[in-house]
């Protein structure tokens, strides 16, 4: 968990005591108005209320840089592909090695408009996934009737990632001190022995999990976190706040 | 003022280019859709197309582990693994970038293609819930570019190939190239789909397509290489784990014994 969100989750803000369902609810209405909003405004707005959510809850700026960088250099990409590629009237032209390119108004428009609804998608998500635990997170899904066998996934999944991810790390450095990855045509070598080796240790490790779940009285199901009754308060809170951003959508 | 303009414009564009170049030469892990770059109706439309192989997968998931308790971590496990692999970095020479393998070849292999998407799906949202890589309102589109489209080109190839009489690693190497080449193929195509606007589909995925080559037509290559690195490595190593897979024959196994 330290590796994605740092040490957020075991620090209380907030929004640490609200209902997971109340936060993924509010953060999926918040994303389908994001997502089929025609203007830029709406999802910059949902941007910056995100971002300052997330520095309300104490996460340091520079996680936040680094987990936007890759969907910013979509958006950079998509603005680019856009302005170069997409409209009628031209706006500038440049020439790169000798071929000239002509951006048009109505690509870099539609490109904003896109790259405004990737910082803004992108923004709410990051809010809730700083602000919830993911088993959390996993019994509000199955509390919308995600199915269970997708849920129970999840969660082994979760579980082991990290035990594999230091398993991985052991095996990359000990590769990597013996000279593995000098080289293209050794590195791929390495790598491929690296994936096997965790392959094999998946297996390993399903093996011996079973036995120690069986022994424990596992049948075959994982059980999940039970809910709480809503409190009127939160979702109060929620349908106000969705209400309200569901206005200014509308405007 | 015309003039003023167009110097203004070209000092963006310059700047912009500067910005690409330097972007492009950092780590990109340009590999999935990101949140909110589709609407909400394509975003939909690809959830619709995912659902019934992901349903698909979880019945067989349930059917299985009726019958072998450890196959449910093991596919948990597996979903990890797939996760682990799509985040490690891999240079990519010709492009100056780092990119990285999508990992979903290597699974249809070993768990058949519908527990795959379910594999890939699993590992595409925890990837979108605390990397932003990806995204839930384009978990559909990758599930079908990456899970859908990577499993089955990986897992048909690699079939056909051992089937006509191929060995393990060439088979598993081709598998891993067009799973992964399927996967940038197919991302191309949904992506220009959500974002042509009034424009032709045809020429705008071509593009995207074209920009994905410098990077993805090494890397499919990389990760053909991992694929057969892996399923040797697992001959090697656990010959019994292949064959419990269906990967390989018992015969075979004693052969190779």
């Amino acid at each position: 968990m330290h590796h994605f969100t740092g040490d957020i989750h075991t620090t209380r803000h907030f929004l640490t005591g609200v209902d997971a369902r109340v936060k993924l609810l509010c953060v999926l209405a918040l994303l389908v108005m994001t997502v089929s909003c025609r203007g830029c405004v709406f999802p910059l707005l949902v941007a910056a209320l995100s971002l300052g959510t997330c520095l309300l809850m104490g996460v340091r700026p520079r996680q936040l840089l680094l987990r936007f960088a890759e969907p910013f250099f979509i958006a950079g990409m998509v603005v680019l592909l856009k302005c170069f590629c997409s409209g009628t009237t031209p706006l500038f032209t440049i020439g790169i090695a000798g071929l000239p390119l002509t951006g048009h108004a109505e690509g870099l428009r539609e490109g904003l408009l896109i790259a405004s609804r990737i910082a803004g998608a992108v923004s709410v998500v990051s809010a809730v996934g700083f602000a919830t635990p993911f088993t959390e997170l996993m019994a509000a899904l199955a509390w919308l009737r995600v199915p269970r066998g997708f849920i129970e996934i999840a969660l082994f999944a979760w579980r082991y990632l990290f035990v594999l991810f230091e398993d991985a790390q052991v095996v990359y450095c000990a590769q990597k001190n013996r000279l593995g990855y000098a080289g293209y045509r050794r590195g791929l070598s390495s790598f491929g022995t690296l994936a096997g080796a965790l392959v094999i240790k998946a297996f390993d490790n399903s093996q011996t999990v079973t036995t120690a779940m069986v022994q424990r009285g596992y049948d075959g199901t994982l059980p999940l976190l039970k809910h709480r009754p809503f409190r009127l308060a939160e979702v109060a809170a929620a349908l106000v706040v969705v209400a309200g951003m569901g206005i200014v959508w509308k405007l | 003022m015309n003039q003023k303009i167009r110097n203004g414009f070209s000092s963006v564009s310059l700047c912009l280019c500067g910005a690409l170049l330097f972007l492009d030469a950092a780590p990109a892990y340009a590999m999935h859709i990101s949140e909110g770059i589709l609407p909400f109706d394509w975003a939909a439309l690809w959830f619709a197309v995912a659902a019934p192989f992901v349903a698909v997968g979880l019945k067989r998931l349930n059917a299985l582990s009726r019958d072998d308790l450890s196959f449910k971590p093991l596919v948990g496990l597996m979903a990890a693994v797939v996760f682990i692999i799509s985040c490690m970095p891999i240079p990519v020479p010709t492009a100056g970038t780092c990119s990285h393998p999508c990992g979903t070849g290597i699974a249809a292999i070993l768990v058949g293609p519908f527990v795959s998407v379910l594999i890939s799906s699993v590992a595409l949202l925890i990837q979108a819930l605390f990397l932003s890589h990806g995204g839930l309102t384009t978990l559909g589109a990758n599930t079908v570019s990456m899970g859908v489209v990577g499993s089955f080109a990986g897992w048909f190839t690699f079939r056909t190939l051992r089937r006509a009489g191929a060995g393990l690693a060439t088979a598993a190497f081709i598998a891993g190239i067009l799973a992964d080449w399927a996967t940038y193929a197919a991302t191309s195509g949904i992506l220009a789909a959500g974002i042509r606007g009034n424009d032709p589909f045809w020429p705008l995925c071509l593009k995207i397509m074209v920009a994905f080559v410098p990077t993805q037509l090494p890397l499919g290559i990389l990760e053909g290489a991992m694929t057969a690195g892996m399923v040797t490595l697992l001959q090697k190593k656990r010959p019994d784990l292949l064959a419990k897979m269906r990967v390989i024959t018992e015969r075979e196994v004693a052969n190779h014994a």
